[in-house]
């Protein structure tokens, strides 16, 4: 669905994507994660062809996107700053979605209408509060029936009910229509439970692009209690990280959980396994984003 | 019915096996019972139907669902699976039994657990 082959952006001197590489397949939740000023934002307005890469293509279904209406119109996009006109209504704002979008549907709209009670279709938009701003966008986006949303953080702002029933929606139109999303969000419990691929994102570029299955299923986190000093760990496995408090260690270990835990079991027998749980995605991003100098610094001076 | 736990640490995909070969097991789905359909369950626990699908074709080869093209996913007979679920719950006993032996655990503290627990009672006070 989206392949973006080497892409750099430069902005008055200032790199801001730097080689990126990226592909995204058609059905797929795709989390687009990083710390902030990585580049996600600049990388999605490109990838909706808001902006012009210096370097580089960027494919969505095998077409160039920048100036390309025929793909546009099968791609809805919901910002982070959102914009409506300043005296529009919900109405309003449906008329005009419908005239630029050629597969809007309006019967979904008014059926649609039950998931925001909230919502009075007939009040000027930016007089709402905005969690129901975002409500409203989510609410067009949906109804211009894509084959690929981009969201960029969207469902912060909105209290737990919405978020939920907006997953939900999604999660019905990906298994109903094959929908493509990309999201970008910096709450990775929230990721873990809809993505199934991540790509990390750091100072311009894609550190790493996996499946999150693949992810989770290579890396575990291990805790021993040890009597004997350090705790051998066999070779094959390569040891990430390792921290204790007294007897008890913790380390991060490169290997499927399961692989894991038979390896240590077998290795000595003083040994006492605490736990061997696979990483979250939390956790996954700030060891990865340690390796490459981003780390939460210690806050005791 | 299928339920998910998001603080769960196992991630989705294993408690949504998990929890379908239980319900399977304990009878509480009955064989040629239909199963959610992946996007019922993907919008209903709001959660990515490629994980449902995957969690599905997993649990069929492992017997414990069959599908029918167009017609959705249903429960497979259990007799069997019921059978090698039994076996497996042995297997753990043993292992646990022996851990416990080498701790120097009586045979005599065992049989009075299997006694309490038969007249189903089976907290450590023993009342």
């Amino acid at each position: 669905m989206i392949q973006v082959n080497n892409v750099v952006k430069d902005f008055d001197g200032f790199r801001a994507l730097d080689g990126v590489n990226m592909k995204v397949e058609k059905g797929s939740i795709y989390g687009l994660v990083g710390p902030n000023g990585a580049g996600k934002s600049t990388l999605i307005r490109h990838l909706t062809g808001v902006y012009r890469p210096d370097q580089g293509e960027i494919l969505i279904e095998g077409e160039p996107i920048y100036e390309n209406r025929e793909v546009k119109a099968r791609i809805s996009y919901i910002p982070d700053d959102l914009f409506y006109f300043l005296q529009a209504d919900t109405m309003v704002m449906m008329k005009y979605y419908r005239g630029i979008y050629p597969n809007f549907d309006e019967k979904m709209f008014f059926r649609m209408q039950e998931f925001f009670p909230s919502i009075d279709v007939k009040r000027n938009i930016r007089r709402l509060s905005k969690g129901m701003q975002k409500q409203v966008a989510f609410w067009l986006a949906i109804c211009c029936r894509p084959e690929l949303i981009i969201l960029d953080e969207p469902v912060d702002g909105l209290d737990p009910v919405m978020r939920r029933q907006i997953w939900s929606i999604l999660m019905s139109e990906v298994a109903e229509h094959k929908m493509t999303v990309l999201v970008s969000s910096h709450n990775l419990r929230e990721l873990e439970d809809v993505c199934d691929h991540v790509g990390i994102m750091n100072k311009g570029s894609i550190m790493i692009e996996r499946s999150l299955m693949e992810l989770q299923g290579n890396i575990s986190k291990v805790q021993i209690a040890c009597q004997t000093g350090m705790p051998k760990m066999p070779k094959e496995f390569e040891v990430l990280h390792m921290s204790n408090s007294g007897r008890v260690y913790t380390m991060i270990v490169k290997g499927n959980p399961k692989e894991v835990a038979r390896a240590v079991s077998a290795e000595e027998d003083n040994l006492a396994i605490v736990d061997i749980l696979p990483l979250t995605l939390e956790e996954i991003f700030i060891y990865e984003m340690g390796g490459a100098d981003y780390e939460v610094k210690d806050i005791l001076f | 019915m299928i339920q998910v736990n998001y603080r769960d640490v196992r991630p989705i995909y294993e408690q949504i096996i998990d929890s379908v070969q239980k319900l399977v097991i304990t009878d509480a789905l009955l064989p040629d019972e239909k199963l959610p359909s992946v996007r019922e369950l993907a919008s209903k626990l709001a959660i990515n139907p490629n994980t449902i699908s995957r969690a599905y074709r997993e649990l069929e080869r492992e017997g414990y669902v069959y599908s029918v093209c167009g017609r959705g996913t249903f429960v497979a007979d259990n007799r069997t699976l019921k059978t090698e679920h039994v076996r497996a719950l042995l297997q753990n006993f043993d292992e646990t039994a022996a851990e416990l032996m080498d701790l120097s655990v009586g045979k005599e503290v065992l049989q009075k657990r299997l006694d309490r627990i038969e007249k189903g009672v089976w907290n450590d006070t023993g009342k």
